[in-house]
Order: C-alpha cells, then sequence, then structure tokens
C-alpha cells in the first residue's frame, strides 16, 4: 500500500536532495550487491573455530559478563545444566507472592533438560510455551505468575556479553522478560565473537538467513537496570533483575 | 473533550458519530518554550541540588564515553567512518525510506509517512480509537516529545502511562525531562520518595532501591492492562524491514511485546540502508549514550505476532515523522544534522547545559544537539538564544558518536541572526550590535583611528575607578560587557610606543 502522503513525502526529499523524481536510481551501492570479501572471511573464521578458539570466546564472555552482573555457569553436560537450574529453583524465592512456577520453551534444548522431572520433587510446575495447549491469553497470564523463566539462544556475542535471541513458534518472547529471573541454556558452539560476526550470519549462512532476524530479534546483555534516581545503579526496573547463563559443552 | 468512552459498551454508538471529525481537531501540540531560554538558565543556576548532578553527570558519562571511544578497537576514528555512512544515507533518503517501508509491509507491519506532528498525533489517535485503546504504556521517545503524543492521547480520555523510571517520575511530578537519557537528574531522591508518596499513596520512603521496586510494581500493573503500546525508533534497518528499540530498563521490551498493539514513531533520519551498518551505529549509540558497550535490550521489531507466536503485537504501526526535516535536508549547511542519533554525548561534555541543565532549552532537544536541531525545527529567531548561548568550543563535536560539526553549525545559525536569511525567514536580531562590530572592524583597519580610539579609551577611563586593578562597570553602551564580569583597564602607554622608546 503506497499511498499518496507517501508518494509527497518522498517527493519531499526527493525535491530537498535535488534529485530528478522519475530517474530509477541506483541501488547496489547502497545496499551493497554481493558478498564482500571481509563477510566471507568472517563466515570462515565463524566456520573454522577450534576448540581452543572456542575456549577463547568462552572466556571472553566470562570477562564481559561479570561487569554488568550477568552470571555465567560452564557445564560439561546435560544433567550438570539441570542440576544448576534446580539449585537455582529451590534456593531463590519469587517476588511477587509464595507460589514457585516456572516458564521454559518449547525448544529441543531445553526439552532435553528434563526439568518437569528435576523440579516435581521442589512442587514447583513447568509452564511451556506451547500454544498447541492453550491459547495466548492464558498463556501470558501464567508466563507473567512465573518468577523464573528459561530459555535458550540463537547466539551469544563474547564480546558483550549479549544473548541473541530470534522469536519463534514456542519461544515465547515474555520468558525472557515477565519473570524476576531469566536462565539462558545454549551450546557452547553458538557463541560467536561480536555484532560483525552476528550480521554476517544472518545475512549471508544459509542456515541462519534462512529464519533472518524473524519479526522480533532480541540482545539481551544482563539484568535490566536503571540509574535514574540519583545516578544510583538497581537491577531488575523492568525486567529481570538476575539473568544466568548455563553454557553447555558442546558434544558432536 | 473525550473522543472515546473509557466506561465501554453503553455509550460507544454516541461516540461514534464523533470519531471522524473528533480526530481531525487541532491537537495540542508540545510546549514551545525557548523564549525563556535566559529567565530558565539563572533558575537553574541558582539551583545547588541541579548543579551538583549536572557536575556528577558530566564527570561520568563524559569522561566514561570519551574513554569508551578510546577503547574501540578502531578507536575514535571510528566516529568518522560512522559519519560518512550516515551522510550517505541521509543523501538516499527517498530509497532507503521506501526500502524500509516495503520490507516492513511484507512483514504484515502498517507504515503511515507523516508530513507533520499534528499528522502523526492522528494517526495514532485514529489506531488508538480504531482498537478502543483506554490505556498506553510510553517507552521513552525524544519524537514524541515533540509532537506532543501524550497530551493528544490524554485529551482524548486515555490513560497514558510513561515507562521509563525517569520519564515516569517526571510524569507524576507533571514536569518536562531535563536530559535526554537521564530525564530525572534534577530530582533527588527525597524529591521521589515525597513524590511517589503523594501519588501513589504509600509511605515515605527515600532507598533508590526500593523506589525503584516500587515503581517497577506500579509500572508492571500498567504494563499488563496496557492495549496499546508506543515507542520511538532508535535506528532502523531499512533492508531487512526492523525497527530498533534500545534501552537499559526493560520498559521499551514490555511495551513493545505485551499490548496488542504497538505503534513506533521514528524521525525520518533514523535509519541504515545495511544490516552491517548497525554494527558501528549500535556500539557507538551505546557508547555516546551512557558509555556502554551494549546496552540491556536491544530488540528488531520488523511486524506484528506471527502465526503460531504467543506473543508480540497482533498489529504494528511505523509513523516516519518529517515535521521540518526535509526543510532541514534541503539545506547543505544544515544537512548533516540529521546524522545525529540522538545518543546524548554532546549533553554530558557541554560547558554551558553543565550550569544551565535541559529545561532552558525549551523543546524536546537540550543541549548542543538542541541548539542546533531545535532553532532549525521551531524557528531560528524564537529559538535565537539556543545558538546564542553555546560557547563554541568544540566539546559536543569531538564527544558526538558520529563526528557532526555542531560549532559549525552554530556559528551558521548565528550568523543567520545577525544577517537575516529569507529562505529560513530569519530577522537580523540586533542591528546595533552589528553596526558596532561594523564600525570596530573599520578602527581595526585603520592604524590612525585605532591609537586614537585607545587614546580616547585611556582619558575616558580616568572616570571609572578600578577596584583591585579591574574596573567593574562600563558606562552604556558597553555596559552589558560588565553586568556579569569585570574588565582590565586599558594600558596608559601602548606596546607599540613603549617599544619605540626603548622596551624596559
Amino acid at each position: 500500500m503506497s499511498t499518496a502522503n507517501q508518494r509527497e513525502f518522498i517527493n519531499r526529499i526527493k525535491m530537498a536532495l535535488g534529485k530528478p523524481f522519475a530517474e530509477p536510481r541506483q541501488t547496489e551501492d547502497l545496499f551493497g550487491s554481493g558478498m564482500s570479501a571481509e563477510t566471507r572471511s568472517i563466515l570462515e573464521r565463524v566456520k573454522n573455530r577450534s576448540a581452543a578458539d572456542r575456549q577463547k570466546l568462552l572466556e571472553t564472555l566470562l570477562e564481559a559478563a561479570q561487569p554488568i552482573n550477568l552470571k555465567v555457569i560452564y557445564c560439561d553436560d546435560i544433567g550438570a545444566v539441570t542440576a544448576g537450574i534446580a539449585e537455582l529453583v529451590r534456593t531463590k524465592e519469587p517476588e511477587w507472592g509464595s507460589q514457585k512456577s516456572v516458564a521454559a520453551w518449547q525448544h529441543p534444548l531445553i526439552e532435553s533438560l528434563n526439568l518437569p522431572d528435576a523440579l516435581s520433587g521442589l512442587g514447583v510446575p513447568v509452564v511451556f510455551a506451547d500454544l498447541r495447549k492453550t491459547d495466548a491469553d492464558s498463556l501470558r497470564r501464567r508466563i507473567s505468575g512465573c518468577y523464573i523463566g528459561i530459555t535458550s539462544a540463537d547466539f551469544c556475542m563474547a564480546n558483550t556479553a549479549t544473548l541473541v535471541m530470534r522469536t519463534r513458534p514456542g519461544q515465547a518472547r515474555t520468558v525472557s522478560l515477565l519473570p524476576s529471573i531469566h536462565i539462558a541454556v545454549i551450546e557452547l558452539n553458538r557463541i560467536i565473537a561480536d555484532l560483525k560476526e552476528l550480521y554476517a550470519l544472518l545475512k549471508w549462512d544459509p542456515q541462519e538467513s534462512k529464519d533472518g532476524l524473524t519479526n522480533c530479534m532480541t540482545f539481551i546483555s544482563g539484568p535490566s537496570k536503571t540509574a535514574d534516581i540519583e545516578a544510583t545503579m538497581v537491577h531488575g526496573a523492568h525486567g529481570p533483575r538476575e539473568v544466568h547463563v548455563f553454557v553447555k559443552n558442546f558434544d558432536s | 473533550m473525550y473522543v472515546f468512552c473509557p466506561g465501554g459498551s453503553p455509550g460507544q454508538k454516541v461516540c461514534f458519530g464523533l470519531r471522524a471529525s473528533a480526530v481531525k481537531k487541532k491537537v495540542k501540540m508540545t510546549k514551545i518554550t525557548t523564549e525563556n531560554y535566559v529567565a530558565e538558565a539563572r533558575k537553574a543556576i541558582q539551583n545547588q541540588v541541579l548543579q551538583r548532578a549536572l557536575a556528577d553527570l558530566q564527570n561520568r558519562f563524559g569522561r566514561g564515553t570519551a574513554e569508551s571511544y578510546r577503547q574501540l578497537p578502531e578507536g575514535p576514528d571510528l566516529r568518522l567512518k560512522a559519519h560518512e555512512i550516515r551522510m550517505k544515507t541521509i543523501e538516499n533518503l527517498d530509497v532507503v525510506l521506501e526500502t524500509l517501508a516495503a520490507n516492513i509491509r511484507k512483514n504484515g507491519g502498517q507504515v503511515f509517512f507523516a508530513e507533520d506532528g499534528q499528522a502523526a498525533v492522528n494517526y495514532c489517535l485514529e489506531v488508538a480509537q480504531r482498537h478502543k485503546v483506554r490505556r498506553v504504556v510510553k517507552g521513552k521517545s525524544m519524537v514524541s516529545e515533540e509532537i506532543g503524543l501524550n497530551a493528544a492521547l490524554i485529551d482524548s480520555g486515555i490513560d497514558v502511562s510513561e515507562t521509563d523510571l525517569g520519564e515516569y517520575i517526571i510524569q507524576l511530578a507533571d514536569e518536562t525531562p531535563s536530559h535526554i537519557i537521564a530525564p530525572a537528574i534534577h530530582k533527588t531522591r527525597h524529591d521521589v520518595g515525597s513524590l511517589f508518596a503523594d501519588k501513589l499513596d504509600i509511605p515515605y520512603e527515600d532507598d533508590p532501591p526500593r523506589l525503584t521496586w516500587i515503581a517497577r510494581k506500579a509500572l508492571r500493573e500498567k504494563f499488563l492492562a496496557a492495549d496499546m503500546g508506543t515507542s520511538g525508533c532508535n535506528i532502523a534497518c531499512a533492508e531487512t524491514g526492523h525497527i530498533v528499540t534500545v534501552s537499559n530498563e526493560g520498559n521499551i521490551r514490555m511495551s513493545t511485546t505485551v499490548p496488542k498493539v504497538h505503534v513506533a514513531i521514528m524521525g525520518m533520519e533514523r535509519v541504515a540502508a545495511r544490516l552491517e551498518d548497525h554494527d558501528m551505529l549500535l556500539r557507538l549509540l551505546c557508547r555516546g549514550a551512557a558509555a556502554q558497550n551494549m546496552a540491556t535490550y536491544v530488540s528488531y521489531i520488523g511486524g506484528p505476532r506471527a502465526v503460531h507466536q504467543a506473543d508480540g503485537p497482533q498489529e504494528f504501526h511505523l509513523v516516519i515523522l518529517d515535521n521540518g526535516r526535509s526543510r532541514i535536508l534541503a539545506d547543505k549547511e544544515f544537512r548533516e544534522m540529521l546524522c545525529c542519533i540522538r545518543c546524548a554525548a554532546c549533553l554530558n561534555v557541554c560547558p554551558v547545559y553543565a550550569k544551565i541543565g535541559g529545561h532552558a532549552y525549551g523543546y524536546a532537544y537540550s543541549g548542543p544537539v538542541g541548539a542546533v536541531v531545535t532553532p532549525l525545527l521551531v524557528g531560528i529567531n524564537r529559538a535565537k538564544d539556543l545558538c546564542l548561548g553555546e560557547t563554541l568550543c568544540g566539546a559536543c563535536q569531538e564527544i558526538c558518536a558520529v563526528n557532526i560539526n555542531l560549532p559549525r553549525m552554530l556559528l551558521a545559525l548565528r550568523s543567520k541572526l545577525a544577517e537575516g536569511d529569507a529562505a529560513w525567514g530569519v530577522k537580523p536580531v540586533d542591528r546595533k550590535e552589528k553596526f558596532l562590530f561594523q564600525a570596530w572592524s573599520w578602527i581595526m583597519r585603520h592604524r590612525g583611528l585605532y591609537d586614537a580610539a585607545a587614546r580616547l579609551g585611556v582619558m575616558g577611563q580616568k572616570f571609572l575607578t578600578p577596584t583591585d586593578g579591574m574596573i567593574r562597570r562600563l558606562p552604556p553602551p558597553l555596559h552589558a560587557w560588565t553586568k556579569e564580569r569585570n574588565i582590565r583597564p586599558l594600558a596608559t602607554e601602548s606596546f607599540i610606543r613603549r617599544w619605540k622608546k626603548g622596551l624596559k
């Protein structure tokens, strides 16, 4: 729908720029016409990371996580991740009310944690963001009652300790937003270095570019924070006040 | 007047007939108080709390930002590269915006091009009415301050909540923001404590973490009950069709995820052509705004919730606003101003902002960015004091995330104020000043006259009694010079004379 006011608006810009109205414009220069040599080398680098490179990225992540109060826990196997999460569920108290419940993504890695079994001993139910069993409104109500939200992430950028999450069915955005504590579980091979690598992957990697950015891609770097009252840093302004990232060793 | 009925069904039919005409009514725009610059500045200078807060803010953020640029792998020169990218986008804005709009529509979003603030506000009101919106949560956005969106929504009987903690405090206090990213720096914890006690009907507390939690609780209820969320846009991406919002609190994620309608408003210049352009722009934005490597939340939003997705808005609207920007675009002297990504780094180093704070600037944008952009948006004569008040020290350009030459544009505005300018409709401000400077320039160029004038001055100053070697008061027309400062008397014998006599 290209409306009359859009035409007028764009014509005003063309006039301001002194560009002829009718002449077709070259956009290759503006948007680029193919993969650059730099991008190619970035993709090569990401693809051919050795175990040592990955370890180095993990160290970078640990270092970047500290100043932003992001907790990163490295686990050798999936059992350790489940145990770590169960421990958090046991020790952390809910912020609103006294009932403990946990929200989680419908995601292969999260499902492999067997959380419902692991948490049943504590009497804590797990709410999966699964629309097949319930409608969106009641799901949101249930998620907003959860004090811990468990997600995975598409990537984690080591340099800034940033989780990158794309929205998909079963992977609701509110799971990382409404609960007081956000736990993300990722595999070691999802750690990349920085924005350059992320954008190269999203745009040019055959696998990753299929989904592209989706209709909502979110970066999360640590817990929600504010310093609006006398410049005093406080965590948990609106989003989660704690964020824990479990990095699971990648066994291929 | 109520445009719709907050009560719901019984009255709705009555309202229905009113809608079309009600929407077209002249909406109340943001108050522009640029004329009060001097009076407001004076008030701010006397406010000790504000002075301490401003000094503290500049100490932390100004220095922190400069240091964070130095830590960049590319160094502070990355800003020059970013300037090039921004300029290239601005010079192809027609293509870039049409690409953005087409891609957002492809993702199921709706795009509206608004010529001015009123068109943008009317569009938001129409969307609100269509969805029978009663409660709006607002993510922090300077452009919505610019167009007066809050006032218009409230006038229509809609409950509007600011959700950024600083903006929420300001809204409860019924004031305007004093800093682009730290809107409530002029408030102490005691101010906030009393304000919350008064407005939220709770016992007085003044511990910042507790106060933050109180706001978190109050606003959580607002988020969950809201029908519509609004946001700005830090920098859109044309080729993928996404807007990008950046925040530390998570309020913008809340406002754009939970309510069923999301309306984003962006100034037409806030867009990048390619995804990879965001690499340097985001890094510079976060450093410029708060000396951070990355803000806590960055969201790419490209359309409404898709099928089988559990959350996200059911409708996504993007309003692209001109409101005087195409006029800035048309003037090559000021086009560069559209590179600005509103990080507010310039506020954190400006010696003038450090003393007068944000309110004196009288519009949504304060500090050096306000001193250039406000005159261009609201009228150069009307906002003349803003650009006359700056010192031209150049700190703003040095810290600017995209290296905008603000001092050059301040001078260009001043020259228009001195000479008048037909294209911008500027009337010369002070003919007397111009005459004095012309006379001075003429005297300077004539040796004999200059010497005579100097001798006259030396004779004349005999009638002025210096204290501690300084003259306290000059007679008219020069009296304004000594209103705020003393002046050193002229030497009784000029240097050249002494030289000729053989310097002792």
